[in-house]
């Protein structure tokens, strides 16, 4: 049979990614969705607690509106997570490297594409092209959201506002916003590449889920695919609205009013602001705008103003 | 004025349009022209006087006849691939009105069914083109090779009845054995792309249509004897791990293959296969 043609697999591949194709390709798909896409899921939990947080309280909320029960969960659930969850750093940087390693893999495999949509304008064909756009986006808006929020790049938020745990809603706010009262018009526009960002992130991670069961051949039949398409577009839809509940969370109330929440249930908490041995990380922690009234005189060092 | 057909109303758009369609109407039928592999490439269009059940191929040959374009320049015949004139070889494929399909079985009625519509026809545009709307399929049968698309015996001597085949199983293959490697789910293709050299075509995008035959011969009971061999060109580069879930293959097919189905059963192969190696080794 063997001289019938001349045609034999790549036998000899060249370079990193034609050696390790298989493994790469595949570890592409996976971390897509561990643990990226199970962190998205519990992300979008926490952060839409914003909206949903009062009743998340139960019987603590009773006397909560529903910013203040909002800010007060979210502060809550952070506060967990950053004080509770052993080698929280360790397991960021595992999220760091892990999107890192999808996004130049991603971009990579995507360029190898030609877009023809114009021509095929089938729904799949679209879906395939939207993947791959909203991949992009996603990579901007994460670099961007990590980078501002969680590295502390305060130059890049417009009114340099640093995100902290025990202002956790304020100072999210006020980085969209731009300061701690109104809109700015900077802040007008990260609050819309937010919502660009977000949704292109929720459209990649459900749309991904779907490819990867064929991409692995868990779905094969056509019903099989339908029906697992079905599924992730619900579960899409429902981690859209998640993700649309944060930023309208973190919208629709001022910096300066979630500060006072949160300066409040820092003060039940006998820290006075502070945790031990943070009191350096409170420094930048300090919201960007003094409060104007601190009954209480539990304030910590002003910081910006 | 350029009908578009889809894959999914064009059954009913071509029943109302053939209604309304009067015989020895004109229509024009604008071609892109290229004198050679790699020559520049150019518009004409021809006038063409309808007849009766007329298909592509039959008003290229009126054109053929007369190559006159509509500015009254003479030119030369245009040059196309044909042969079976019954959507089974595959070898008339070219892109009518933006889509990929068999010009033998496009009727004019269908598609022009008004004095003065439009029809384009391109040659695919994912193979080298040869002249005019012919093109060098050759890539499409190379990638066949590679993941050995046949049942290996030679037939030398006589090796006695071959093993049993289920009826369930002769009903998957069947269909799968319609492909007629014509081309079209490679044309819309997003993934399967232009590769002029020829050193890059066993690391480049190896196509649905081989996908799904090394799918179709391994589920052969005499055939999956290459299983593992096929299997493992399909996860190397250019496998089925370059497909983008576009799934436009399987909408343009004329034999209505189950492409998508075919690159999903690849895709478990490979995964099994991938675990099988990396733990027996």
């Amino acid at each position: 049979m063997s001289d019938t043609t001349k045609a034999k697999p790549a036998s000899t591949p060249q370079g990193f990614f034609d050696k390790h194709y298989h493994v790469l390709r595949r570890l592409h798909s996976l971390t897509g969705i561990v643990p990226i896409g199970v962190f998205l899921i519990a992300h979008l939990t926490t952060n839409s607690s914003l909206l949903w947080g009062k009743w998340g309280l139960r019987h603590e909320g009773h006397d909560e509106t529903i910013v203040s029960g909002g800010v007060h969960y979210f502060w809550k659930e952070v506060q967990w997570i950053n004080n509770q969850i052993p080698h929280l750093l360790l397991i960021e940087i595992g999220l760091w490297l892990a999107i890192a390693f999808h996004s130049v893999l991603g971009v990579y495999y995507a360029r190898s594409g030609k877009s023809n949509t114009a021509r095929y304008a089938y729904q799949g064909n679209w879906r395939y092209r939207m993947q791959r756009l909203s991949g992009y986006v996603a990579l901007l808006y994460i670099f961007y959201h990590i980078a501002t929020l969680r590295w502390g790049w305060s130059f890049l938020v417009p009114g340099g506002a640093k995100w902290s745990a025990d202002f956790a809603a304020s100072t999210l706010a006020a980085a969209l916003r731009g300061s701690n009262e109104g809109f700015t018009a900077m802040g007008i526009a990260v609050s819309l590449f937010y919502f660009v960002g977000i949704t292109a992130s929720v459209y990649h991670f459900a749309n991904g889920l779907w490819t990867a069961a064929i991409t692995w051949g868990l779905t094969i039949s056509q019903q099989a695919q339908q029906r697992w398409g079905f599924a992730s577009f619900a579960l899409g839809v429902g981690l859209m609205g998640m993700a649309w509940a944060s930023l309208a969370g973190a919208l629709l109330t001022k910096p300066s009013e979630m500060q006072r929440i949160e300066l409040q249930l820092l003060q039940e908490k006998g820290k006075g602001g502070a945790m031990p041995g943070e009191g350096a990380a409170l420094v930048d922690a300090t919201p960007l705008v003094n409060v104007p009234s601190d009954p209480e005189g539990t304030q910590p060092a002003a910081g910006g103003s | 004025m350029i009908q578009t057909l889809t894959s999914t109303s064009s059954a009913a758009l071509a029943a109302s349009n053939r209604r309304i369609a009067k015989q020895g109407r004109t229509v024009q039928v604008s071609i892109k022209r290229c004198d050679g592999p790699n020559k520049p490439s150019r518009w004409e269009t021809f006038k063409v006087t309808t007849e009766r059940g007329m298909n592509v191929i039959s008003a290229l040959m009126q054109i053929a006849a007369n190559p006159t374009t509509i500015d009254g320049k003479q030119t030369t015949p245009p040059v196309w691939d044909s042969g079976c004139l019954e959507e089974v070889c595959g070898s008339c494929t070219m892109v009518i009105n933006g889509k990929v399909r068999q010009s033998c079985s496009c009727l004019l009625d269908d598609y022009v069914p008004n004095e003065g519509d439009t029809l384009t026809l391109e040659p695919m545009s994912k193979f080298p083109v040869i002249r005019d709307l012919w093109v060098d399929r050759e890539r499409l049968f190379h990638n066949l090779k590679r993941v050995k698309a046949w049942v290996p015996i030679d037939g030398t001597y006589s090796l006695g009845a071959g093993p049993r085949e289920t009826p369930a199983k002769q009903e998957t293959r069947y269909k799968l054995s319609e492909c007629m490697s014509c081309g079209c789910c490679l044309e819309a293709c997003p993934q399967f792309n232009v590769e002029e050299d020829k050193a890059q075509w066993d690391t480049s995008f190896i196509g649905a249509h081989a996908i799904s035959q090394a799918r179709l011969f391994n589920e052969h009971e005499t055939g999956k004897q290459l299983k593992d061999e096929r299997i493992d060109v399909l996860m190397g580069p250019g496998g089925v791990n370059d497909c983008g879930n576009a799934q436009n293959c399987v909408k343009v097919c004329p034999k209505h293959i189950p492409l998508t189905e075919s690159i999903a059963a690849i895709g478990r192969a490979v995964t099994i296969r991938s675990f099988v190696k990396f733990f027996k080794g």
